[in-house]
């Protein structure tokens, strides 16, 4: 079949400045919208408060995974030296804070490193092959010379007409719809 | 006009009361060591060292953190490094206050060994449990060759020349660039840094072997310098914040001291905890697997009485010190909004400059007195005692002064509130998270 199918996906409009892309994504979110994102070539200071994102929730994933390590490496060496073949080893207890812990501490930072590698993972909804913005014609140039704030069809307050009115009223050049092809 | 003459009348009020509080506290302390070396008390010299020991380590701390930001050449860091360039000028009133000491060692005659017992050799020990003196301890026979008075002092002199030459240096190429606005400076400031990283870090190791650790000279770990820079790093950071946030409350770094700078400090701070419990737990971890009596019994009288071998007062301190030092600030800081919440901020570095201060008195206070008649020979210093009261008056006293002289420093006019030519200070001021 020649012709493909397809959705809407989104609205785009390009800015050719930090400075424009910066003052029009606090009026983005001053709108409402909540289902959108920005793409620059380079990071802009500050543009995660302008979106009003919130703090990443990422350390929560680093908490919970060092405490589990931390818990993990007492579990082994209590199961291992004090219950299931208790050995004297040194003279020390079989059981004991003290001498085990740099198991505890190692344990501690190694799963600490798997919930922050895996947390951002997983609140990225990473990995994945493809995705739609990568079907906007001059989406490459976002990464050299065009600043971009994408509104998703997802979006409550999305209207196909009046969000690319108001994208153009922020100064939005090439304001279009991103189309996702399906199968 | 007559707000000018305002702040006059406050800050020569403010450094009135700085003069009367060290007068007072010094004049106490001094009184104390006066009868200490008439009735052969160590407690008010172990007081002193105390009190010396924590003013000390926060200076100590902020050379080495403005040395390392300058090798770093790190962009955020001039509004920070400023104020603390101030503070680097107590070294010169803080060897002053180390000199009593020394002056004992050299004139107390019988007295000389009353806080470093192996200055004497006629000093008390203890061998296994019997009474001998020192000069027939085979450990100190051993270590003569670095333990002696003549080489003490020279260590001592060395010490406090590379901490003040370093200073001077520090403060000089920063403080000219205020008014030259010539970059060499900054190049000059890097290279001093870089020569006085290794040369301030011998010095502040082989300072808290001499000062602290020869306390028990059996006793030995070479961890002990290490221990010594991460709670000076800690303590420097906690006052560092305090100095800025009360900048900003008067309104003197509004704006300049942004919410990006305490956020990277209060996570220095974070950094430090880890590495001060990294520190202290393994110094104690090797100790206890090799299980050495001349290494052992160092712990042993901060956690028993050796007499009876109960819980002693020291083993809550010792508690204390990893809950306390350790765990709380530990948890609290991995929190964002106590990082970038002043008021929580400061709650917590108060809170670590305490225990700073306990750590400190931990490590200097508890030691073996010798009682002929108790079962090992000696009893261990208890935990509240006379070194306590002395050692207040030592605190209020050597803080005063110290705090005297960088409030000088900072009223001088010697130096803008941020260093405003040099040539990473743009960068500074719009430090972002």
């Amino acid at each position: 079949m020649s012709d493909t199918m397809d959705i809407k996906y989104a609205v785009s409009a390009t800015f050719s400045s930090a400075k424009d892309l910066f003052s029009a994504a606090g009026k983005v979110k001053e709108h409402g919208y909540t289902n959108w994102e920005c793409f620059t070539p380079m990071p802009v200071h500050g543009l995660d408060a302008q979106m009003g994102y919130p703090r990443s929730k990422v350390p929560r994933f680093t908490l919970a995974g060092g405490v589990t390590g931390f818990f993990t490496g007492m579990l082994i060496v209590w199961f291992m030296n004090e219950f299931d073949y208790p050995l004297i080893v040194g003279g020390k207890p079989y059981f004991s804070p003290i001498y085990p812990f740099p198991v505890f501490y190692e344990l501690t930072i190694l799963f600490a490193a798997f919930g922050t590698l895996f947390g951002m993972f997983f609140l990225n909804r990473l990995p994945r092959h493809n995705h739609p913005v990568f079907e906007h014609p001059d989406f490459g140039r976002t990464g050299d010379d065009k600043f971009m704030i994408v509104i998703e069809v997802d979006d409550p307050k999305f209207d196909d007409e009046q969000t690319q009115e108001f994208l153009t009223s922020l100064g939005g050049e090439s304001v279009q719809v991103i189309r996702e092809p399906i199968d | 006009m007559s707000d000018q003459s305002d702040k006059n009348i406050a800050k020569s009020n403010l450094s009135t009361k700085l003069v009367a509080g060290a007068v007072l506290g010094l004049g106490g302390g001094l009184v104390g060591l006066f009868q200490g070396l008439q009735s052969g008390d160590k407690a008010p010299f172990l007081g002193w060292l105390w009190g010396c020991s924590f003013w000390l380590s926060i200076a100590i701390g902020m050379l080495m953190l403005i040395m390392i930001f300058r090798v770093f050449n790190s962009k955020w860091s001039p509004v920070v490094r400023r104020q603390q360039e101030h503070g680097l000028s107590a070294f010169p009133w803080l060897a002053l206050c180390f000199l009593p000491l020394l002056l004992v060692a050299w004139f107390g005659k019988d007295q000389s060994g009353i806080l470093w017992s192996w200055i004497n050799p006629e000093s008390p020990t203890i061998e296994v449990s019997s009474q001998i003196s020192v000069g027939d301890d085979v450990l100190h026979q051993k270590k003569a060759g670095y333990l002696n008075l003549n080489f003490f002092t020279l260590r001592l002199i060395a010490y406090f020349a590379i901490f003040c030459g370093i200073s001077h240096w520090l403060r000089k190429s920063s403080f000219t660039q205020d008014k030259d606005g010539d970059p060499s400076w900054t190049k000059l400031g890097s290279k001093v840094s870089a020569i006085g990283i290794p040369a301030a870090a011998l010095s502040l190791t082989f300072g808290a072997f001499d000062l602290f650790m020869s306390l028990e000279y059996q006793w030995f770990s070479t961890m002990y310098g290490v221990w010594f820079f991460a709670s000076g790093i800690r303590a420097a950071l906690a006052v560092t914040i305090l100095i800025c946030l009360y900048l900003v409350s008067t309104g003197q770094l509004r704006g300049l001291f942004k919410q990006a700078h305490q956020y990277d400090l209060a996570c220095l701070s974070l950094a430090f905890t880890v590495f001060w419990a990294y520190i202290s737990f393994s110094q104690y971890f090797l100790i206890y697997s090799a299980n050495i009596p001349e290494e052992t019994f160092w712990y042993t009288i901060r956690e028993i009485d050796p007499n009876t071998g109960a819980l002693s007062g020291w083993f809550w301190v010792s508690m204390g010190l990893i809950f306390g030092h350790f765990f709380f600030p530990f948890l609290y800081l991995l929190f964002y909004r106590n990082k970038v919440d002043a008021p929580k901020l400061i709650f917590i570095v108060c809170w670590i400059l305490a225990f700073h201060l306990l750590d400190l008195y931990w490590n200097i206070i508890p030691g073996r007195e010798i009682i002929p008649g108790a079962l090992v020979g000696f009893e261990a210093r208890p935990v509240v005692g006379s070194h306590l009261l002395w050692g207040i008056f030592s605190l209020i006293g050597v803080g005063c002064l110290c705090a005297w002289a960088v409030v000088r420093s900072f009223q001088s006019g010697v130096a803008e509130i941020i260093p405003i030519r040099d040539p990473r200070i743009r960068e500074s001021i719009n430090h972002h998270e």
